[in-house]
């Protein structure tokens, strides 16, 4: 079954709450955190300019984040964004974003300095990279804060 | 890679890209440093490089962790750290554990998860928050209903479990750009 498109809020959307809903009422008591994930996310993923880490690059990552934290849902949607965007192109750059990306999601303790070296030969800049981190971090977020939303509402139909 | 050293004692940080300065903000970063907790250090002046992100995260933190109504402010901080704990974010761990003790008064509860482990034995609810919140960091997808029984037990409402959600979760997110911008400075080797 396709989650529904409820009023543009990707969470609502992912754990399947209809407006009107007690779970869409609950997260509505939290206005400010309802505004600024779905912002976060539309920033992160959609940014209006995007600077040197590209749309296609930013839906390949929240891809392979969503993957290893093993959300099946949160997978598919950003496989679709992966789908229209087309692949990044194969190579020395993408392996490095995707290799820190998975370090980051994993095994954040194990990040260096040298790290951070490693994207900026293959031409990431100090923003670049800071959002590379923040899609990374928020991702985690995303997941979690949608297996806590999934855990209420199968609760309620239990 | 020495195991982490978690401290009750403030720790600072050093970052690993050069911040952001005063000098060199522009107008969006320099409003988007004002709305963050602390404008002036080094972290988020590297956040700052990637500004919109940076404007959309910091009232996303405050809402999670101030919010009035729900989750107790010292519960949620309680969750924060054992996400920080498994994580291994020193630097976060400090921060926040001094905000559970101020709230508290219970350093005991913080020195017993630091020195013992989160399987140190604790009061029931706090022990629900710590179940919670570990299994949320550690395996998100392994969780079912039943991790939401001994939340329950202790009278725990939906609004609570809410917070007790987003703060866990919030702290998957912050972990991640701490450890992985910049790195802490033990209180021992600070001038």
């Amino acid at each position: 079954m396709a989650p529904a498109d409820v009023s543009g809020d990707l969470l609502n959307a992912i754990i399947g709450a209809a407006p009107g809903s007690a779970l869409a009422a609950l997260r509505e008591q939290r206005p400010e955190i309802l505004r600024h994930s779905q912002g976060s996310y539309d920033v992160l993923l959609t940014p209006a300019d995007p600077g040197g880490l590209t749309l296609a690059e930013r839906a390949l990552v929240a891809r392979r984040v969503a993957e290893l934290s093993g959300h099946a849902a949160l997978t598919a949607h950003y496989q679709t964004l992966v789908a229209t965007r087309g692949q990044p192109p194969a190579g020395a750059r993408r392996d490095a974003i995707l290799a820190h990306a998975e370090r980051l999601a994993t095994a954040p303790g194990t990040a260096t300095k040298a790290h951070l070296a490693a994207l900026d030969a293959v031409g990431l800049s100090a923003r670049d990279i800071v959002a590379l981190a923040q899609l990374v971090a928020f991702v985690a977020y995303q997941v979690r804060a949608a297996v806590g939303l999934s855990l209420l509402a199968r609760e309620k139909v239990a | 890679m020495s195991p982490p050293k978690f401290t009750l004692e403030a720790v600072e940080w050093d970052a690993w890209l050069a911040p952001v300065t005063t000098e060199t903000a522009t107008d969006k970063q320099r409003a988007a440093l004002e709305a963050s907790p602390q404008a002036n250090s080094p972290y988020f002046r590297t956040l700052a490089h990637d500004v919109d992100s940076l404007a959309e995260r910091s009232p996303l933190f405050h809402s999670v962790m101030y919010v009035p109504r729900g989750l107790k402010r010292a519960e949620r901080e309680l969750a924060t750290v054992v996400v920080s704990i498994i994580n291994g974010c020193v630097y976060c761990s400090s921060v926040h554990a001094r905000r559970f003790v101020e709230l508290t008064k219970q350093p005991e509860v913080i020195r017993a998860l630091y020195d013992e482990g989160l399987d140190t034995p604790l009061p029931p609810r706090l022990r629900a928050i710590v179940d919670y919140a570990a299994k949320l960091t550690r395996e998100p997808a392994a969780m079912t209903i039943a991790d939401l029984k001994p939340l329950r037990d202790v009278g725990m409402d939906d609004l609570e479990i809410l917070d007790l959600t987003n703060a866990a979760a919030m702290f998957a997110n912050a972990n991640r750009l701490m450890q992985t911008l910049g790195e802490p400075i033990p209180p021992e080797v600070q001038a």
